[in-house]
């Protein structure tokens, strides 16, 4: 097997950058936080150089110093959202690493992606994670320093954990970096080829574009697009009937969002349908779930009926009070 | 350099392997400090955050690999990963609050116990 | 047919054509299913009678009335003759092919198969069930209710189970029977099961009958084997030809030994002989009609008809090796038991095992060849000894259970036992051998024959002819020391503590009031106020009379054909499987047999023994002379002459000795009067001189004990063994197989913690190496 990176390199890389993690897991007494991030972030560079090495050694480019500095920030983040000992912070930190993840998102393109991500992740779920956050980190336990519990305070075998998830990342990257050269990207006409697919989808667009730069009168349509040995042709049909072929500008290129859109839509329509259907399962489920059970006794049922029957306006206050610490033992129980 | 980010095309250039590797690492790395979080962390919701964090990992190297590929099905499969990280998410807090007010408590070693 | 090969010589044209033993080849009737069907019909209703709490006697009698049918349908069949003898098949029971290729198959049709032996059997075994139950109906009605029913259902079944066995057509049916009537006999003796006593002599009958019926299975599975056949017909054909299934000749061949000593195993296990008989005695602890109809008159002789049909397979040993054993067993079995009444007290158990004692005289008949005079011993036997046992029920019926002979004293003159005295009488003297009765002539064939037979055919013959001699003196004193004491002196009488004959009120109405109420009148009663004897009823007067009767009657029996067959009992066995040609007293009539025993003896010394016996049989020459040199002599004379001189006086020496020993002393004796206290007798005293021995003899010789040791407490011992095997080796093997998985469980358990963390961890472990793995195949 053919490895960018020396296995050796790999794992002593990983081993340093295991450490860091492990490191800074919270613990009772250690607990070095930052220290564990910057030999974690140290293990992540050597790797990163070395694959920027073996990149610059096949003549091939680097990414951009955004990726970079995405991927460190997004690293970074979410090693905090890990180490941090306070659940919101570790909340507002992930919606970070969502944030960088978008960016990484755009530099490859995925711009729909990245907006979904950031809407979706960001906007929505873990804003409610923030509420759950809320709801239920209110601890009542006595012994906690600085409101925070017991359970956030410390983690449950760092070492282990780290051992074996490192582990894994080893295999991983092991796997990855013996076979990333056996991949290969698509040539240009394989490119070409998919654009001019999309494009055929999407007559409206190329009608706009040609009659922006001047390539079609009034009165005319598209019929169809083609590609052929000299470039991208359109067939322009007039009102008339007759058809003539347009050479499509070099700018024409269908966008991520068109393309995402007929795969989505043209290839899993059926997915879309199961989606939704568990979509609205899981909002069921979560209805059904964190309700609170309301648990009135049949003697204050008795009671409040009663005084209603006198028309005491009050007892229905009772009855509410009633619902309350009925939740309560629910909880108990 | 704000040429490179915003000259972006549906259909770029094609990436080079190596540049694919960058990601995937970081896609790894991110999936393994999931990982880690998931197996130390003992708040209910700081484990479920992480297997979100395991979801976006998976994101990363899926958009990754379409990049690469040229083509829209890890974005889309990407679209699917959201709807049932969603999903879980709804019903993951939904099943936290609800523990919660059983135990007052969000740790996972609250629920131990085997019996019942 | 193959017997006139033999070198006969000259001799051989004085001889009629030979077939073997008589087969019954013809078709029997099949109305005679209603014999076992009407006791079947009988079982049902009594359970019928069960369901619906029948309270009254109606299951007796709707018994009694059933079995009289049965009975009047053997009768009829009886009546019939020879024409009757034969097969009949009720229905098909078993055909199995044995081996596809074999061509051998197990036919056992539920099929009986008449000739003289079973339809003699029938015969007593209905008419005594017809007669004893009448009898139950009233001694058992202290139970009245569930086990009234339940008694007279177990009855039923058990003359059911009878019939099959003796009218079986094969031997699977025969066994069939044979394990009904243990059956029946285990439920019968345990009728009482609050008793321990009765429950452990239940289970003791049951076990020992279980091991003599392991020989029974053998010798059936041997005889499949051997002879391809369980059905009779066929398999006595093959014996009379000397041939086995595939046709070679079975004579000195294993089979005709090892079967018949199979057979005998199971024959003394029912029949109580030799090592098998202590189950008899304590079955003593059933019902009395029991006791008289199941454990004295039919089912313990069950044994002897075992072997009296298979005879011929006995027969076809030159050597005779199991009919020697048969013989000696006999005899020591009724030398045995006759020594141990001697001191016996209770008088059931004197009965009991007069009949271990009388029954080793029918075996010893059988294995002296004479199985005229063992089958009419049977016949005699059953009911003389139902008769004993009826008046011993009615004495223990009428003293509440009381059966010492100690505490019962003059009964003869108490009021309402005068029937049960007489029939007592007669009873007594015909086991006792007194001339002219039943039991004097068929006890004298079977002397007679052991004096007749001659040594080389039966080894030791003569000496098993002098200890039936003693046996026969000895039977006749033990048995009139039970009359003597029970029933002649002064009146004196204990009642048992067995209160089951109090309750009968209903009965015998006020008559029993009324003499409730005047028991103080009887001074002998003095002690034991509240308690009156109370006589039997009519019921059990008119079977106790129906049986005297029927001893005296059946005496004459005797005379029936006494020329050409010696007796009724010889024309029935004549026309069965048992016929044989009994040294010096060869059937008249029937050349076939002579030529047969001829026949199955080596040709040199025997054949010149038993020659003679088929000319005297022809009645050709010399007949007496020959018959006296054939077969054996005593004192010079021809046996069956002089036995009958021999037995009287022994009989009379032995009666005279009990008269004397257990009898009043003197006239006064007699007298009518009563007593405070039981009678003392001379024998106390002698008694006394033989130091431990009475005590020894009183306690069985010990043998209940001995047999606990070895038998009994060797098992228990090794069960402790095996036990401990079974705990330390076996279970320690399973337990460590067990604890194998425990440990390795111990190891991982911690693994189980119920922390999701730790389930993670394990399941990313695992990922790990699944991915090392790939990626070290990739690699490699």
């Amino acid at each position: 097997m053919d490895f960018i990176v020396h296995p050796v390199l790999l794992f002593v890389a990983l081993a340093v950058c295991g450490v860091g993690v492990a490191l800074s897991i919270p613990r009772r007494r250690f607990h070095a936080g930052l220290i564990g991030g910057i030999i974690a972030a140290t293990g992540v560079g050597i790797l990163i150089t070395a694959l920027g090495a073996a990149s610059l050694a096949d003549g091939s480019p680097l990414p951009n110093l955004f990726f970079h500095g995405l991927a460190i920030i997004a690293l970074g983040s979410c090693l905090q959202v890990i180490t941090h000992r306070r659940p919101v912070y570790a909340a507002l930190y992930f919606i970070l690493s969502i944030l960088s993840t978008a960016g990484l998102y755009i530099l490859l393109a995925a711009e729909f992606m990245a907006f979904a991500l950031v809407i979706i992740y960001a906007g929505a779920i873990l804003i409610t994670y923030l509420f759950v956050i809320m709801l239920a980190s209110q601890s009542r336990v006595e012994d906690e320093e600085e409101g925070i519990s017991e359970y956030d305070a410390i983690g449950r075998g760092p070492v282990t954990a780290t051992i074996v998830s490192f582990a894994l990342l080893a295999t991983l990257t092991v796997m990855m970096f013996g076979g990333i050269r056996e991949i290969s990207p698509p040539g240009a006409a394989q490119v070409a080829q998919a654009e001019t697919v999309v494009l055929q989808r999407l007559p409206g667009k190329v009608e706009k574009a040609l009659t922006r730069e001047g390539l079609m009168n009034p009165g005319e349509s598209v019929a169809g697009v083609e590609r052929t040995e000299a470039g991208v042709f359109a067939t322009v049909e007039s009102a008339d009937g007759g058809t003539r072929q347009v050479a499509l500008p070099e700018t024409l290129t269908p966008t991520n969002t068109e393309g995402l859109a007929f795969n989505l839509l043209g290839e899993y329509p059926g997915t879309i349908e199961i989606a939704g259907v568990i979509l609205l399962m899981a909002m069921l489920g979560a209805v059904v779930l964190a309700r609170k059970f309301a648990q009135i006794d049949e003697e204050a049922k008795a009671t409040a009926a009663a005084a209603l029957a006198e028309g005491r306006a009050d007892a229905i206050g009772t009855l509410g009070a009633d619902v309350g610490n009925g939740g309560g033992a629910t909880s108990d129980g | 350099m704000v040429d490179l980010l915003l000259a972006q095309s549906a259909f770029p250039e094609a990436m080079s392997q190596h540049v694919l590797a960058h990601y995937l690492f970081v896609s790894a790395a991110m999936f393994t400090i999931g990982l880690v979080g998931f197996l130390t962390r003992r708040n209910l919701i700081i484990m479920f955050l992480c297997t979100e964090m395991m979801f976006q990992a998976a994101g990363i190297a899926l958009i990754a690999f379409s990049r690469f590929h040229l083509n829209y099905e890890g974005q889309t499969f990407v679209i699917f990963v959201l709807t049932v990280a969603a999903a879980e998410a709804a019903l993951a807090l939904a099943l936290v609050v609800f523990l919660f007010r059983k135990r007052d408590s969000l740790s996972a070693e609250a629920w131990a116990e085997m019996k019942g | 047919m193959t017997m006139l090969s033999m070198p006969l010589g000259a001799l051989s044209n004085l001889v009629a054509a030979a077939d073997g033993p008589y087969i019954a080849t013809g078709e029997a009737p099949q109305w005679v299913a209603l014999i076992p069907a009407l006791p079947l019909l009988g079982a049902v209703l009594c359970l019928i009678c069960a369901c619906l709490n029948v309270k009254n006697k109606a299951p007796g009698y709707l018994t009694v009335g059933l079995l009289a049918g049965s009975f009047v349908t053997t009768l009829v069949a009886f009546l019939g003759g020879t024409d009757n003898y034969g097969v009949a098949t009720i229905f098909r029971w078993i055909h199995a092919s044995i081996g596809a290729d074999s061509g051998t198959s197990l036919v056992s049709n539920f099929a009986f198969y008449f000739d003289g032996l079973s339809m003699l059997w029938m015969l007593f075994v209905t008419g005594l069930a017809t007669v004893i139950g009448l009898y139950s109906s009233e001694y058992m009605s202290g139970d009245k209710g569930l086990g009234y029913c339940r008694f007279f259902f177990a009855f039923n079944v058990f003359v059911f189970s009878m019939s099959c066995l003796v009218m079986a057509d094969n031997l699977l049916l025969l066994f069939l029977g044979w394990e009904g009537v243990g059956l029946c006999s285990y439920l019968l003796i345990g009728y009482y099961y609050k008793k321990p006593e009765a429950v452990a002599a239940a289970k003791k009958a049951f076990i020992i009958n279980r091991i003599g019926d392991l020989g029974l299975l053998m010798a059936i599975g041997a005889t499949f084997v051997v002879f391809g056949t369980v059905e009779l017909r066929p398999l006595f054909e093959m014996i009379a030809a000397g041939i086995d299934a595939n046709g070679e000749a079975i004579g000195g061949t294993w089979a005709v030994v090892v079967i018949p000593l199979l057979l005998t195993a199971g024959a003394f296990g029912k029949s109580a002989q030799l090592f098998f008989y202590v189950w008899l005695p304590d079955a003593m602890e059933g019902p009395t009609p029991v006791s008289a109809l199941i454990h004295a008159a039919t089912m313990v002789t069950a044994g002897v008809y075992l072997i009296a049909r298979m005879f011929p397979l006995y027969a076809a040993d030159d050597a005779m090796i199991a009919l020697t054993v048969v013989a000696w067993a006999g005899a020591i079995t009724a030398f045995w038991a006759a020594t141990i009444e001697f001191a016996q007290y209770d008088i059931k158990r004197i009965m009991g095992y007069s009949t271990i004692s009388q029954l080793g005289f029918m075996f010893a008949g059988l294995g002296l060849l004479g199985t005229t005079g063992a089958v009419f011993h049977v016949f005699t036997h059953a009911f003389f000894k139902a008769t004993l046992f009826l008046c011993c029920g009615a004495v223990m019926h009428g003293f509440g259970g009381q059966l010492s002979l100690r505490r019962l004293s003059g009964v003869m003159w108490m009021k309402g036992f005068g029937i049960t005295a007489v029939c007592m009488l007669i009873g007594c003297l015909s086991l006792s051998g007194v001339p002219f009765t039943a039991g004097y002539f068929s006890k004298d064939m079977i002397l007679a024959q052991a004096f007749a037979t001659p040594g080389d055919m039966i080894g030791g013959a003569y000496f098993i002819g002098l200890l039936l001699l003693l046996t026969a003196a000895m039977t006749a004193y033990y048995t009139f020391r039970v009359f003597f004491r029970v029933f002649v002196g002064p009146k004196y009488f204990e009642p048992g503590d067995d209160d089951h004959g109090d309750d009968h009120g209903d009965d015998h109405g006020d008559d029993h009031s009324h003499a409730h109420d005047a028991a103080k009148e009887e001074p002998g009663d003095a002690l034991h106020t509240g308690f009156h004897p109370h006589a039997p009823g009519w019921a059990m007067n008119t079977a106790m009379v129906l049986l005297a009767v029927g001893t005296i009657v059946i005496a004459s029996l005797y005379f029936v054909n006494k020329k050409e067959d010696h007796g009724w009992a010889g024309t029935m066995v004549k026309y069965s499987s048992a016929a044989y040609a009994s040294p010096g007293l060869g059937h008249k009539g029937d050349g076939e047999k002579k030529d047969e025993a001829v026949g199955l003896l080596p040709a040199d010394a025997e054949a010149g023994a038993v020659m003679p016996v088929s000319l005297v049989a022809e009645g050709v020459v010399a007949d007496e002379d020959a018959t006296a040199k054939a077969s054996g002599t005593l004192f010079g004379y021809d046996p069956f002459k002089i036995m009958y001189y021999v037995s009287a006086v022994l009989g009379l020496i032995g009666i005279i000795a009990a008269a004397w020993f257990h009898g009043p002393k003197g006239l006064a004796g007699l007298g009518i009067g009563n007593r405070v206290e039981p009678a003392k007798v001379r024998m106390d005293a002698v008694a006394a001189r033989f130091g431990p021995i009475p005590r020894w003899a009183e306690n069985k010789w010990y043998v209940d004990e001995l047999y606990h040791i070895v038998f009994v407490k060797v098992l228990l011992v090794s069960s402790h063994i095996y036990h401990a095997i079974d705990k330390l080796v076996i279970d320690g093997i399973v337990d460590l197989l067990g604890s194998l998985p425990r440990w390795l469980g111990s190891l991982l358990r911690p693994s189980q913690s119920g922390v999701l963390h730790s389930y993670a961890t394990g399941m990313v472990a695992g990922s790990a190496v699944l991915v090392a793995l790939i990626v070290l195949v990739a690699l490699l």
